[in-house]
């Protein structure tokens, strides 16, 4: 271990670029990790996170909730469906809303008729809405009292006021600032933004399955009450909205290739050195070193400078995490940090196995003719 | 470099791993790349399309087309402003398509259908007749044909496809092309909440004649009703567009960040290894800049090498993904700005073993015995 430690201090600048390029790494994936939780989150989070377990869209909206629309006769076959305990009209749409100060900014209104169906699951702040105008807003956009209004868009219009009485947290849909409230205040916001709409209809049932009934079984019945419906479990509308498996698909590949790059560079690296000082450790196994001694001294590097790279690139990616960036939040994931070290770590140590390979290969005898030089 | 290019040729093994790592580098940076275009070019093109100048949303839309609203009022104020040589309405609905033989089918096309006045790119200058449309070339993928009747929305309202046009996907969904009178029609039949007034479209698009000033005159003539961009800064405007740019550009940027590291390394590797060597040749009259050349010439080889794999790989990845799965598009644009990115890591990479290889000392090297 003397030596390994020795030969890292002389060769600092080697060793330091190798650290480097394996803490830029790990930088990539968790960042990217994050990035790919957050954007999920920010995505789907309010559907992720509401309170209605099934939720029942028309085929028409191809499990975009803000594409499908719910006519009566779905409607009616829906809540006609043995099983169902409680039924929500629920709409959502992303209007344009004015602050107090007078600034526009988006804003994402889910609406329900029923309180307590297909509203955020847990406060992290504040109440729930008990009148008409009061909303539970995602707690990443906005405080407690805050007031948006959706603005006429015309003089037969009315502007429609929400005030944020609670807060919950990963509600957001579509990357947007969103705002949970009751239906009526959601219809008028929908005929604020156009007076020409001739019927506001809900985009989707939330559905609560009668005592004893089990979510799966229901959404079954659900999907066979009318060829028009498509009734998902909550993680199913989630999980399959659109775009969602497109995201996870890309950062599977991409995952996949920065994980291959990470033992490729150690094992070119720790490769490359052993044939550097092949010369070095024939002369130390011709005095008696074993074979062993050395493969543990490389395995010793090895474990040391991933380790490093690991920890400036989990520090880089905590950093990342404590910006603020607007749209988004990254979360810093113990559980991935843990996870992706393991991995790279055995995975480094896995490609250096060829380098041990050949130490333990080298032949003491060679010292006296001359062999081992490299 | 004729010695540098020898040792390549020679010892090719020693350059392997090297290769092999900047391959899925370039594989990545070209994924990556080629993931943003691909996701720009969906949800983008029907934009992209336009022969206009300048499109004119309502100033509370914040630059939404779904939720811009422009009354017959506004229209004529803008058409009014001086330096506007055309304004034409545009209006879009997203909507699920049928096959016209199976109403009952649940295996939907996504589209999104828009009423046009001013023909984009490809269109007939006339909007195609009342429940006709030109539709995007995507959605031959889906099993669109000429004369296929689609059944759009709950409603299961006909319109016809007359022929295609290409690159005009928006928000990642092939597009269909109508009239307005069409786009009123279907919108109200299938989405009563969006429905609009007969004078009402949600979008102008305004073909200028070359004044710098008219977004502005725009704006002013109508009050602060509008908020006019440029077709570019629509484009900019268009959810997710500048965002995904800037994250995926920032990845990129670190990736490349990561290959001249790897190039550093390696030939600071390979620079040690060879100081001896460089000692002898030095000995014998090559300079410090010849020999340095010589490494950059590998360091250039070996990346070339390695991004003309990685860009075979993406080229048969883009052939290979079926459509409607990872917005993946691998343009020759951005594998050219690839394997360039990569070449600049790899000569700035070389810089790292330059002042080593300007330092051999050529009597201490032959003293040593190489």
């Amino acid at each position: 271990m003397f030596l390994a430690v020795r030969e890292m201090r002389r060769a600092v600048v080697r060793f330091g670029l190798l650290v480097l390029a394996i803490a830029l790494l790990v930088f990539l994936i968790l960042a990217q990790q994050a990035l790919q939780e957050g954007l999920l989150t920010a995505f789907v989070g309010g559907i992720r996170n509401q309170s209605a377990p099934v939720l029942v869209y028309s085929v028409d909206g191809q499990r975009a909730l803000q594409g499908s629309i719910i006519p009566p006769p779905l409607e009616e076959a829906v809540r006609r469906t043995d099983g169902v305990g409680e039924a929500a009209r629920l709409g959502q749409s992303t209007f344009t809303v004015r602050e107090p100060d007078g600034s526009l900014s988006d804003a994402a209104i889910v609406g329900a008729d029923v309180a307590g169906l297909a509203t955020p699951t847990a406060l992290s702040s504040g109440a729930r809405p008990e009148v008409a105008g009061e909303a539970v807003g995602s707690d990443a956009d906005f405080d407690l009292r805050d007031e948006v209004t959706v603005p006429a868009a015309g003089p037969s219009a009315e502007p429609v006021t929400l005030t944020v009485v609670g807060l919950a947290a990963d509600v957001q849909l579509n990357v947007t600032p969103t705002l949970f409230t009751d239906l009526a205040t959601y219809e008028a916001a929908v005929r604020a933004s156009n007076p020409d709409a001739t019927e506001v209809l809900p985009n989707a049932i939330a559905v609560r399955p009668a005592p004893g009934v089990e979510v799966d079984e229901l959404t079954e019945r659900l999907s066979a009450a009318s060829p028009e419906a498509d009734a998902l479990t909550r993680s199913e509308a989630a999980d399959e909205s659109p775009g969602v498996a497109q995201v996870r698909q890309s950062f599977q590949v991409i995952f996949l290739l920065y994980g291959l790059v990470v033992p490729l560079v150690t094992g070119l690296f720790f490769l490359i050195v052993t044939l550097q000082k092949s010369g070095a450790l024939t002369l130390l196994r011709a005095m008696g070193a074993r074979g062993s001694v050395l493969a543990r001294s490389l395995l010793f590097q090895v474990v040391v400078i991933v380790g490093l790279g690991l920890v400036v690139g989990v520090a880089l990616y905590a950093s990342l995490t404590r910006v603020d960036l607007g749209f988004l939040t990254l979360r810093f994931d113990p559980t991935a940090v843990l996870v992706w070290s393991v991995l790279l770590m055995a995975l480094g140590l896995g490609s250096a196995l060829v380098a041990v390979r050949r130490v333990l290969r080298i032949d003491p005898v060679e010292a006296t003719t001359g062999g081992g030089g490299g | 470099m004729r010695l540098a290019l020898r040792e390549l040729r020679r010892r090719p093994g020693r350059f392997a791993v090297a290769t092999v790592i900047l391959t899925l580098i370039a594989l990545l940076l070209m994924f990556l790349g080629g993931l943003l275009d691909g996701l720009l070019a969906s949800s983008t093109g029907a934009y992209r399309a336009q022969e206009a100048d300048l499109v004119v949303y309502s100033s509370e839309a914040r630059d939404s087309l779904v939720r811009s609203r422009i009354d017959g009022d506004v229209r004529a104020d803008v058409e009014g402003v001086e330096g506007v040589a055309a304004v034409g309405g545009l209006g879009s609905v997203q909507l699920g398509g049928r096959p016209g033989g199976d109403p009952g089918s649940k295996d939907l096309v996504a589209t999104v259908l828009f009423g046009y006045e001013l023909a984009p790119r490809g269109l007939p200058d006339v909007a195609p007749p009342q429940g006709t449309v030109v539709a995007d070339a995507a959605l031959q993928a889906e099993g669109v044909d000429a004369g296929t009747t689609l059944l759009l929305g709950p409603a299961r309202t006909p319109v016809r496809v007359t022929g295609f046009v290409d690159d005009t996907r928006y928000s990642g969904q092939g597009s269909l092309w109508g009239s307005l009178g069409t786009w009123r029609a279907v919108t109200r039949a299938n989405r009563p909440g969006e429905a609009v007034g007969d004078d009402v479209v949600q979008a102008l698009v305004v073909r200028t004649e070359g004044a710098a000033g008219v977004p502005a005159a725009i704006d002013a003539a109508t009050e602060g009703a509008t908020d006019s961009l440029t077709v570019a800064g629509a484009i900019e405007a268009l959810p997710g567009v500048s965002e995904q740019r800037a994250t995926f550009n920032q990845i990129i940027g670190v990736t490349v960040v990561v290959a001249l590291v790897v190039v550093a390394l390696f030939f600071a590797l390979i620079t040690v290894e060879r100081t001896a060597l460089y000692g002898i040749l030095k000995a014998i009259g090559a300079s410090g800049p010849t020999l340095f050349v010589g490494v950059v010439t590998q360091a250039v080889v070996v990346t070339l090498l390695a991004s003309a794999v990685g860009a075979g790989a993406a080229v048969s990845l883009d052939a290979a993904i079926p459509p409607g799965a990872i917005p993946f598009e691998a343009t020759t644009g951005r594998l050219t700005s690839s394997v360039i990115l990569l070449l600049v890591a790899a000569v700035a990479g070389c810089a790292f073993s330059l002042r080593r290889v300007l330092r051999v000392d050529p009597a201490s090297a032959i003293g040593t015995g190489g």
